[in-house]
Order: C-alpha cells, then sequence, then structure tokens
C-alpha cells in the first residue's frame, strides 16, 4: 500500500462515516446508546474475558489504556518490572470499545434512522412534554442500566452530574454575565452546609449537631425541601456580592467574589456549631441516581428557559455594554441580582447534593482548587451555552477518572489540554451555542433523500 | 495592651506586607499594561524561590560555607538574588510566549484560565521532579534578634523591608524616568492604539512579565529566607492575595499596588491583637482564627465605598468577548 | 503489507491466548492504597507508599493457612480531596476487588472513605485518621494512630510534671482536622490539671499559613510558661523561628506529627531542646522499630515520618489478621468478613509503634513515647506513657 492511498483511506473514512450517520436524530443515538449498555450488560463481561482484560472496563476502556501507558512509564523511568502481556490490554480494551460500544450505536443509528426520523416527526407534532419525556426517558434508562453496572460508575455519574450543574450555574454569572465571579465554590459551600443541617440536624443522630429533631419514617421525601434550603440560602449570601457588583465591574467585582470565598471558607472553619474544620459526615444516602438526574436536569432546563427569556437577553446586553443597555432600558441593577440569585441558587443545589453524594463535607472541599476546577469546566466547555457546560464538565470530570493510573503525570496532561483548547478555541469548545429542545429532537433529512 | 506589643506587630505587618508587596507589582504590572490576570505569578514566585535554592546551594559549594567561606555570606546572597532574578525573568517570557501571547486576543478571562493552568503545570512539575517534599533554604546570612525596648527585631526582617521598598523604587524610576518606562505607561494607557505609532508590543509584554518575574524571585528568597520550608505550593495563596493587593491598588497605578500589598499585610496581621484588644475590652473570646474572615470583610468593605480601588480610575472594565 | 497486517493480527489474537496474567489472578491478595499522590499534600502519599513498597520487597508473599499467595499493591491516588477519596475507594473496592484497604491517610478522606469501605463490607484501616467519625459505628473501619483523647492528656500532663508548666499557651491550624482536634483535648486536660484559664493564649491560623508573628507576640504578652503545638513538621520550624524572633524562650512541646526526619533539615539547630509526644524514640530504638527505621533510611535516603511507621504496622496488623483467618475461600464478600472478624479479635500486635489491640470501635490501645529533641538532633527516649 502507498502512502498516498493511506491518506484517502484515512481521509475517506471519516467522512464516509459521517456521511452514513449524518440523518440520524437525536432518538436514534438514545437507541443507539441504550443498545450499546444492553449489548455491555449481556456479553459484557463475558467478552471481556475473552479478550483478557481483567475486568469489564468501566470507562469505555480509556482507564484500561491509560492504566497500560502508566506501567510502561514506571518501567521506563522507575525501572519497574513490565509485563508485555499488558501490552495486549491496549488492543483488547479498543475491539471492546468497537464491539460493544460503537458497533451497536451506529448500527442502531443508522438502521433505526428511518423508524427514528418517523418518530421523532410524528412527535414533533405534538405538545413539546411528550418527546421531551420520551427523550429524557430513554436517556436515563441508558444511564442508568449503564451505571447498575459498576459501583464506581455509578459514583463517577453522579458526581460529573453534579459538576454539570454547578458549572452551568457559574457560565450564568461568567458566561451569560461577563463577569470573572470567583465566588462560586462558596455559594456551593453553603448550599451544602445547610442543606446538610436539614438533614443531619432533622433526622439523623450527630455528634456535633446533636440528637435527631424529628425522626420520621417518610423523611427523605423532604430531600427536595433540604436542597431548596440550601439552594435559598445560597442565594442569600450571594446578595454579599451582588449588591457591590451594582456599582463594581470586572476586576473589582472579581476580587469582591475571592473576597467572599475566603470569608465564607473562614466562616465555616470558625463555626464550631457546624463542626468547624471537621465538617459534618453522616448525611443520609438520599442522593440516588434518579434523584440527581431529575434535579440537574430540572437545573438545566430552568437555567436554560432563564438564559433564553428576556432576563438572560438582558444579561448579554448587560455584558456587551452596560450603558447601552441602561440607555435600552434594561433594568441593570435587576439583571445582575437575579443573574446572581439563580446562579448561586442551583450552585447551592448542587453544594447540596454533593454533600449527600460524598456524605461528608468540611470546609477545605470548597477552597480554591474547586475554584480552579469549576473555572476550568466553564471555559472549557463554552461560555454562554449550556451544550458548552455539559460538554466541559463531563469531559473534564471523565478525563480526571480516566487518567487516573497516569498520577501526577494527570495534572500535567489536563492543564495542557485546557490550554490548547483556550489557544485555539479562546472561549470553549462549544461556546454561544444556544439550546433548544425542540430543534434539538427534531427529525434529521438523511443524505441523498428530499423531504 | 502596651506600646511594645503594637510595635512588635507593625514590625511584623510591615515584613509581612513586602511579601505582598513584591508579588503584587509584578502582578499589578502585567495587569496594568497588558489587562491580564497572571495566575500563574503565584507560581513563578514559587519557582523563583526553588530557583534561588538551587542558585544558592550551588554557590554554596564553590565558596565553601562557615569558617572555610571565600567570601561573607551575604555577597552569596547579593550573588544569589541577581541570578534568580535574571534566571527567573526566563521563566516569565516562557510564560508569556507559550499561554499569553498567542491569546492577546482572545478573551481576557481565557487568558486568565491559561495562567490557572500553568500555575498548575509549575507546581506538578515541581513535585515531578523535586518529589513533593518540603526543603530547607540555606540561610545565607546569619539571623540576630535585637532587643530595642522589649521589641524584638531581627537582622533579616530590617533586610528585607529594606530591600523590598530599594526594588520598589528602582522600579518607579524605571517606568517613570526611562524611555522603556514610558513606553509602558503609554500602553497601560491603550494597548491597542500605542502600538499603531511604533511601540513594540511584544518587547515590551516581554519586558513586564521579565520584571515582574524577577520581582517575583527576589521574594521568593528573601522569603526562603525568612520562612526557610519550601513547598510545591506555596504560591497559591500568596498568588491570589497579590492578586487581591494589585486590583485594590488600582489598575494603572503601580504604586498603589505595593501600598495595597503592604495593607493587606498590615490587616491580616494586625486583625489578631485587634481582635485580642476587643476580647479584652467586651469581655469576649472570639478566636484569632478569625482573621481571614476579619481582613477580607475590610477588604470587601473597601471596595464597596472605592469601587475603583484606592488609587485606580473609574472606567469600563469589559471583558473582550 | 496486507499480509503484515494479518500477521499482526494473527499474533495479537497469539498474544490474547497466552497472556498469562488472565489466568493467574487466583492466587494473589489484592491490598489497595488510596493515598494522596498528587494535591496538597504528595509527600503523605509518597511516605505511605514507600513503606508500603519496602513491605512488599521484605514479604512478596503470604501464607494463609495452607496455600501461598503472591502480595500485589494497588496505589490510587486520591488527590487529597473528599470527593476523589470516594471515587477512588470505589474503584479499589468494586474495579480492582482488593481484599483489604489500608488508607486513606487524612481525616478529610477516611471519614467519607470509611462509610464506603463499611457499605461495601471491606475492612480499611486509616493509619493516620484521628477524627472519632471515621470509625464510629462502623465495623468494616479500623485505625493504626492512637486517639486525641489520649496524646492530649499525655501531653498536658508532661509539661505539667516534667517542665512545671502552670501557663500554657497553645498554637494551632484551625483548618486542619489533626492540629485542631489535639489543641482542644490538650485544653481540656490541661484546664482539668490547673483549673479554667490556665490557657493563657489558644491561638490559631489557617492551613498554609507561614507567618505565625501576630499570633506569637499573643503569646509572648500571655505569660506562659509552655507552648503546645500540635503541628505538621513542615510547619513546626517556621513556629520554632517565629518564636525566636518574637523573644519566646520557653519549652515547646509537639505531638506526634512532628516526628519526621525531614524535621531536623528543615530546622536545623533551633528545633533543639523541645519534646514531641509520638509513638517510638528513633535514637536508641530496638528490635524491629530499629530494623524499620535503619531499611527505611537506606532505601529512600530518609528517617520514616510518623506516616510511614503507622502505614507500616498498619500494613502489618492487616495482613496478621489475613493470615488469622485460616485461609481464603476465594469468595470475596466472605473473606472480607472473614478478615475484618480477625482483625477485630487481633490481641496486642506487636507492631513497630507499640503494641496493638483494637477496641470494639476499632480504635487502637497503644502507648505513647514522650521524646525529646538532643543536642544531636536526634529523637532521644525521655518518658513512656500507657493508657
Amino acid at each position: 500500500m502507498t502512502g498516498t492511498d493511506q491518506a484517502t483511506v484515512t481521509r475517506g473514512l471519516p467522512a464516509a462515516v459521517g456521511r452514513l450517520l449524518a440523518g440520524v436524530p437525536l432518538l436514534g443515538w438514545l437507541l443507539g446508546f441504550l443498545a450499546a449498555v444492553l449489548v455491555e450488560r449481556t456479553i459484557g463481561d463475558t467478552l471481556a474475558q475473552t479478550l483478557g482484560l481483567p475486568k469489564m472496563p468501566v470507562l469505555f476502556g480509556i482507564l484500561t489504556v491509560s492504566k497500560v501507558i502508566a506501567e510502561i512509564i514506571n518501567a521506563v523511568v522507575k525501572n519497574t518490572a513490565f509485563d508485555p502481556a499488558l501490552l495486549v490490554h491496549i488492543p483488547a480494551a479498543l475491539v471492546y470499545l468497537s464491539v460493544v460500544y460503537l458497533l451497536p450505536i451506529a448500527a442502531v443509528a443508522r438502521l433505526g434512522a428511518r423508524a427514528a426520523n418517523r418518530a421523532a416527526a410524528i412527535m414533533d407534532r405534538w405538545n413539546l412534554t411528550i418527546p421531551a419525556a420520551v427523550h429524557i426517558g430513554l436517556m436515563y434508562l441508558t444511564l442508568h442500566i449503564w451505571a447498575a453496572m459498576s459501583d464506581y460508575r455509578l459514583i463517577t455519574l453522579k458526581i460529573t452530574l453534579i459538576a454539570v450543574l454547578l458549572t452551568l450555574s457559574l457560565n450564568i454569572i461568567n458566561g451569560y454575565m461577563g463577569e470573572f465571579s470567583c465566588s462560586h465554590p462558596g455559594f456551593m459551600a453553603v448550599g451544602a452546609y445547610m442543606s446538610s443541617l436539614f438533614t443531619v440536624g432533622l433526622f439523623v443522630d450527630d455528634k456535633v449537631l446533636g440528637k435527631a429533631l424529628m425522626p420520621w419514617a417518610l423523611d427523605f421525601l423532604t430531600f427536595p425541601l433540604a436542597l431548596i434550603f440550601g439552594g435559598i440560602c445560597a442565594s442569600v449570601a450571594a446578595l454579599l456580592v451582588a449588591i457591590p457588583s451594582f456599582k463594581t465591574r470586572g476586576d473589582y467585582l472579581a476580587i469582591i467574589s475571592l473576597a467572599f470565598l475566603f470569608i465564607i471558607k473562614s466562616l465555616f472553619e470558625n463555626l464550631q456549631g457546624l463542626g468547624g474544620a471537621r465538617g459534618i459526615a453522616g448525611q443520609p444516602d438520599w442522593a440516588a441516581l434518579p434523584v440527581i438526574f431529575v434535579v440537574v436536569g430540572l437545573g438545566i432546563w430552568s437555567i436554560n428557559n432563564f438564559v433564553t427569556s428576556t432576563y438572560g437577553k438582558a444579561l448579554n446586553a448587560v455584558r456587551d455594554d452596560e450603558l447601552a443597555a441602561e440607555a435600552m432600558t434594561v433594568n441593570t441593577r435587576q439583571a445582575k441580582m437575579t443573574a446572581f440569585l439563580v446562579g448561586a441558587f442551583w450552585a447551592g443545589i448542587a453544594g447540596g447534593l454533593l454533600a449527600h453524594v460524598v456524605r461528608y463535607i468540611n470546609p477545605a472541599m470548597f477552597g480554591i482548587q474547586k475554584l480552579a476546577e469549576v473555572l476550568a469546566m466553564v471555559y472549557f466547555g463554552g461560555l454562554n451555552s449550556v451544550y458548552g457546560s455539559i460538554v466541559g464538565a463531563v469531559s473534564i470530570s471523565l478525563l480526571g477518572e480516566a487518567l487516573r493510573p497516569l498520577e501526577i503525570l494527570k495534572w500535567i496532561i489536563i492543564p495542557l489540554m485546557l490550554i490548547l483548547v483556550m489557544i485555539y478555541r479562546p472561549t470553549g469548545l462549544v461556546a454561544f451555542r444556544d439550546f433548544d429542545l425542540r430543534e434539538a429532537m427534531k427529525p434529521k433529512t438523511e443524505p441523498g433523500q428530499r423531504k | 495592651m502596651s506600646l511594645n506589643f503594637f510595635m512588635q506587630n507593625l514590625i511584623n505587618a510591615l515584613q509581612w506586607g513586602s511579601f505582598y508587596a513584591l508579588i503584587a507589582l509584578g502582578y499589578s504590572m502585567v495587569y496594568s499594561i497588558l489587562m491580564l490576570f497572571n495566575f500563574a505569578h503565584g507560581d513563578i514566585f514559587m519557582v523563583g524561590a526553588y530557583i534561588g535554592l538551587g542558585v544558592s546551594l550551588v554557590l554554596l559549594k564553590v565558596v565553601g560555607t562557615g569558617a572555610a567561606a571565600l567570601v561573607p555570606g551575604w555577597v552569596v546572597l547579593v550573588a544569589t538574588i541577581l541570578i534568580s532574578m535574571f534566571l527567573t525573568a526566563f521563566v516569565g517570557i516562557i510564560v508569556e510566549r507559550v499561554g499569553y501571547r498567542p491569546l492577546r486576543d482572545a478573551p481576557r478571562a481565557s487568558a486568565a484560565i491559561t495562567g490557572l493552568m500553568i500555575g498548575i503545570i509549575l507546581e506538578t512539575s515541581n513535585i515531578l521532579f523535586l518529589g513533593g517534599q518540603r526543603l530547607a533554604f540555606p540561610q545565607l546570612i546569619e539571623s540576630r534578634t535585637y532587643n530595642i525596648g522589649g521589641i524584638f527585631i531581627t537582622n533579616k526582617k530590617i533586610m528585607i523591608v529594606v530591600v523590598s521598598i530599594g526594588l520598589m523604587l528602582a522600579l518607579h524610576q524605571f517606568v517613570t524616568r526611562s524611555r522603556w518606562g514610558m513606553a509602558m505607561r503609554a500602553m497601560a494607557y491603550d494597548f491597542v492604539v500605542v502600538p499603531l505609532v511604533g511601540v513594540p508590543l511584544n518587547t515590551i509584554a516581554v519586558m513586564t512579565f521579565a520584571i515582574g518575574s524577577a520581582l517575583a524571585a527576589a521574594a521568593g528568597i528573601l522569603f526562603g529566607l525568612s520562612y526557610p520550608v519550601l513547598d510545591p505550593y506555596m504560591g497559591v495563596s500568596f498568588g491570589w492575595k497579590a492578586f487581591v493587593a494589585a486590583i485594590l491598588g488600582g489598575r494603572g497605578s503601580i504604586m498603589g499596588a505595593c501600598i495595597a500589598g503592604f495593607m493587606l499585610g498590615f490587616i491580616e496581621i494586625m486583625t489578631v491583637p485587634g481582635i485580642q484588644i476587643i476580647n479584652r475590652l467586651f469581655a469576649l473570646n472570639i478566636g484569632s482564627n478569625l482573621r481571614d474572615l476579619i481582613a477580607y470583610s475590610i477588604v470587601l468593605a473597601i471596595l464597596i465605598f472605592r469601587p475603583h480601588g484606592l488609587f485606580g480610575e473609574p472606567y469600563s472594565a469589559k471583558l473582550r468577548l | 503489507m496486507r499480509h503484515g497486517r494479518l500477521l499482526i493480527a494473527v499474533l495479537l489474537c497469539a498474544g490474547l491466548v497466552i497472556s498469562p496474567s488472565v489466568w493467574a489472578a487466583s492466587d494473589v491478595i489484592n491490598i489497595g492504597f488510596p493515598i494522596p499522590l498528587t494535591g496538597d499534600n504528595p509527600d503523605v502519599g509518597a511516605s505511605s507508599k514507600n513503606a508500603a513498597e519496602m513491605y512488599l520487597k521484605k514479604f512478596p508473599t503470604v501464607k494463609v493457612g495452607a496455600k501461598t499467595y503472591k502480595l500485589n499493591f494497588i496505589y490510587e491516588d486520591n488527590e487529597f480531596k473528599a470527593e476523589s477519596a470516594v471515587k477512588a475507594l470505589t474503584k479499589l473496592i468494586t474495579e480492582e476487588e482488593v481484599l483489604a484497604v489500608v488508607g486513606p491517610q487524612a481525616s478529610a478522606q477516611a471519614v467519607p472513605a470509611g462509610e464506603i469501605a463499611n457499605n461495601n463490607a471491606t475492612p480499611m484501616i486509616s493509619p493516620w485518621s484521628t477524627n472519632p467519625n471515621t470509625t464510629l459505628n462502623r465495623p468494616y473501619v479500623f485505625r493504626g494512630c492512637f486517639l486525641d483523647p489520649f496524646q492530649g492528656p499525655v501531653a498536658a500532663n508532661f509539661v505539667t510534671e516534667e517542665l512545671g508548666a502552670k501557663k500554657a499557651a497553645v498554637l494551632y491550624d484551625i483548618a486542619s482536622d489533626y492540629p485542631k482536634g489535639l489543641a482542644e483535648f490538650f485544653k481540656q486536660a490541661f484546664e482539668k490539671i490547673h483549673g479554667p484559664g490556665s490557657v493563657v493564649a489558644f491561638e490559631s491560623f489557617t492551613t498554609g499559613d507561614k507567618d505565625f508573628s501576630a499570633q506569637m507576640a499573643n503569646i509572648v504578652a500571655s505569660g506562659a510558661d509552655v507552648l503546645f503545638t500540635p503541628q505538621y513538621y513542615s510547619e513546626v520550624p517556621l513556629i520554632v523561628r517565629a518564636a525566636k524572633e518574637n523573644g519566646f524562650n520557653k519549652p515547646i512541646m509537639g505531638s506526634d506529627s512532628w516526628g519526621s526526619g525531614d524535621l531536623m533539615g528543615l530546622c536545623g539547630d533551633d528545633c533543639k531542646g523541645f519534646y514531641f509526644s509520638t509513638h517510638y524514640a528513633a535514637a536508641g530504638a530496638r528490635g524491629a522499630t530499629k530494623a524499620f527505621i535503619d531499611e527505611y533510611t537506606a532505601a529512600f535516603g530518609k528517617t520514616p515520618d510518623d506516616v510511614a511507621a503507622l502505614t507500616w504496622d498498619s500494613l502489618g496488623i492487616m495482613i496478621q489478621a489475613i493470615q488469622n483467618t485460616g485461609g481464603l475461600s476465594g469468595d470475596l464478600k466472605a473473606d472480607r468478613t472473614k478478615v475484618k472478624d480477625a482483625l477485630a479479635s487481633i490481641k496486642d500486635y506487636p507492631g513497630i509503634t507499640g503494641k496493638m489491640t483494637f477496641t470494639p470501635e476499632g480504635d487502637p490501645i497503644k502507648c505513647a513515647v514522650v521524646v525529646k529533641i538532643n543536642e544531636q538532633g536526634q529523637f532521644a527516649f525521655h518518658k513512656s506513657v500507657c493508657p
């Protein structure tokens, strides 16, 4: 085979795949994923065994590959023993990925494209709730089956979903309103502490917060209340940043928000009633996957509604030119205030969820490190975009897990990737894209087919 | 509460403030001239301290230590400071070239993120190459404590304050008197139009980063002398606090950053005796741990009443999206 | 070329079939180490890993019942973060299928991780965590170090009896679990002896602070006879120096977190003459303790710190428990429970940090030693205190 031949193949193949899959609607993709996880559930273990993998790869095989790479690096740098048989894991993981995920997804998406398009076209005529419910239901089903195969997947998925909510809530302030707010871990801390205070204080016997105030058999039903309580408290705390933002902008607001973060952290470290540096442990185990999925879904839905409403447009106006916005009768104060309150509310809820997933909180969890993490997610994914936040949060969280075996090198690779993204796409991967559910669920025209 | 006690804290605050001031100075130069949040600056300070450690160890090996030394300790110290400032300036230039120049036309926040990431890379590389353990900084000059009427002053404290103020004055002279300084000030005024009249933007940017990093290296070595335990994350909290000081000082005011740095140091140190005095006066029991809370509440209050910093001029700060 | 690709494919398939790692999994005992290899405190992770590697080199196999197993240690980075600790431990338990877990070290990771270990019925021993919540109501979770309610009074009694202190000052990190807990128990114990108000200065700072001059000025002004500072060895040099520079020339007392070989390297002459409570006295150590110190120093070029010593003992007691089960069935769930039961019933395990027996809560009962940093910079035995 000659060099040019090779080039046409590599250039031609993705394009061909792209052409082949162009006409697949969202519904088709979801069905494909569902098929893939069903395939994995039935044959995953057997396939992994046949391929010589010690266990079913958890994160699409990336983890397996990075583990082998880590072993090689260790062997080269530290002269540790390296078992060449491990090398087989790389092609094995790739085979596993293709057999379990890529092939079923492509096959179902392609073969079912016509049917999926027809279904999508029919649903398109109905009220939005029914197709939305169908899509979201399918998505949940897929995630549920995927996560049920391993506890590690489950916890990773939970924390990733929470990161999506947190990133999106920061995007309201940093993306849509164009400020550089550093206070988000602080809002999150308030939400986490207050919802823990609610659940642990009322329903759990605890050393720090004392005996349960009102033990009740159906206490888990109050979890939404606890989350909302946390969110509202975070909103109230956000007033400390929101009110100065009337007069202050840009860099000065950035350090006000940073000062806020230091203050909140110091406050929780000193409130002995809330455990001080030792934090609060023993939150009830109420944050199950469906709960998190519903809360995060609600969050995405309401934030999307907020940013596409006139309020959201007012935020964009304030970002682009505050004076002009004011002249165009935008109530800038109200716009800033709502942005901070909404952002802080959902950050508080994300904090509450996190507290009940990890089931332990302490002030150190909500420091500068968390700030760097969430800022990275927002700017990596893309400003001013719901898609962007989802992409950013999911990719950084998954990368963080998948590169785990590389240990310290992980913290060189992830920042380098971020720098590259910033250089080549300065506003992030998927910036300034509106998220329209109806648009996303529309049937697609297949290539070579007239509508 | 005696006067002694107050004076002792004042001197401690002066020393602590000079670190903030020196680091904020470099931060503020980048910030004023290029309008960038250089979030890697704290880690450049860390790198500067480690470079200083390496340089001083090499020098000590060459000239010998103790009684057998060829030259007195302060000569080694001066040489260490100068060599490390020179070397760290290159680190700053590389950071500018890799992380900031490609983003000259990007939104400022994106450059802030690259800065943050470069910082993480610097910390991680440190752990990677040096193993993450704490290292002791060699004591180049002998520490002497003077007891002046119950106030304890060390020779190092005096030296640190003098050297930092000297460096600040030198920088001030450079910025206000020299041609390059004038170019820098012009750039701070408007970095879109000024390059059009022939001022080389890239040269000025490189120079800004070089000077800022050199100052950070000086701060790192002085820090190593007075707090001789170096760790890879030592720059993080300094970086964020210098960020506060630089902006608190006001954009375009390099001396403002200095004063804000000293002020931040004063607020942080003086909160502790302040709490004690309040405790005595009102028979309360507030712990000194509320330091961060009180210090940053003061910062918050200052910004509420002076929304454009201490010496900054009101301007419309837009993130150029 | 086409043939070449075919050849590669055939070779790969052959590799799959003959890959030995697939079939050899059953006579290996996996032990997980969720430790902070990155994050704010990489040296804690490094010390734990060093101790474990040394153990593995010394005892690569273990005989349980009639069968000899190969030991396999899996290190998982928890980044010194609570969320990551939960993920790392879940990964170890469900993906790596470890039989038992040694770690995490700091309480901020050990408390949430303990919940995971207990829920998954996997025996876990945290060598270094002092927070009561780590083992509270968790039958599967144990710890390797003595607790604050024991060490605090040891220090308080020592400064009273040996140093004749009537007024004490405390300087501690409010934002860190271990120093804060210990500082409070010291205060409680000291005030029980000398009456309320005898701790004349109870000063604190926040993690990462480097300047203690303001707090030290308060301490000097309070007229305390002794300073108790339960801080990590990396902060001690700065505290001691701040004390000297602010004119505090009374004795300083520390806790087991001082006990690292790096302390003297960082502190130099400043720390000589001070005391701290710890697990063993490095100078004049005998038997297994001495062997451990010597081997560790030879292998890694520095004397072991408390993390390394406690990890060594925790690992040792865990292996002992695995041996005491008398034979593993190969069913991971049943074996884990068996190991937990064996661990709970171990009596007087002869560790290098003292004899260990677990209370029903999973906390060890062991003795403390007070050492003095002598003029040669060695940690010399001064006194032994047992509960």
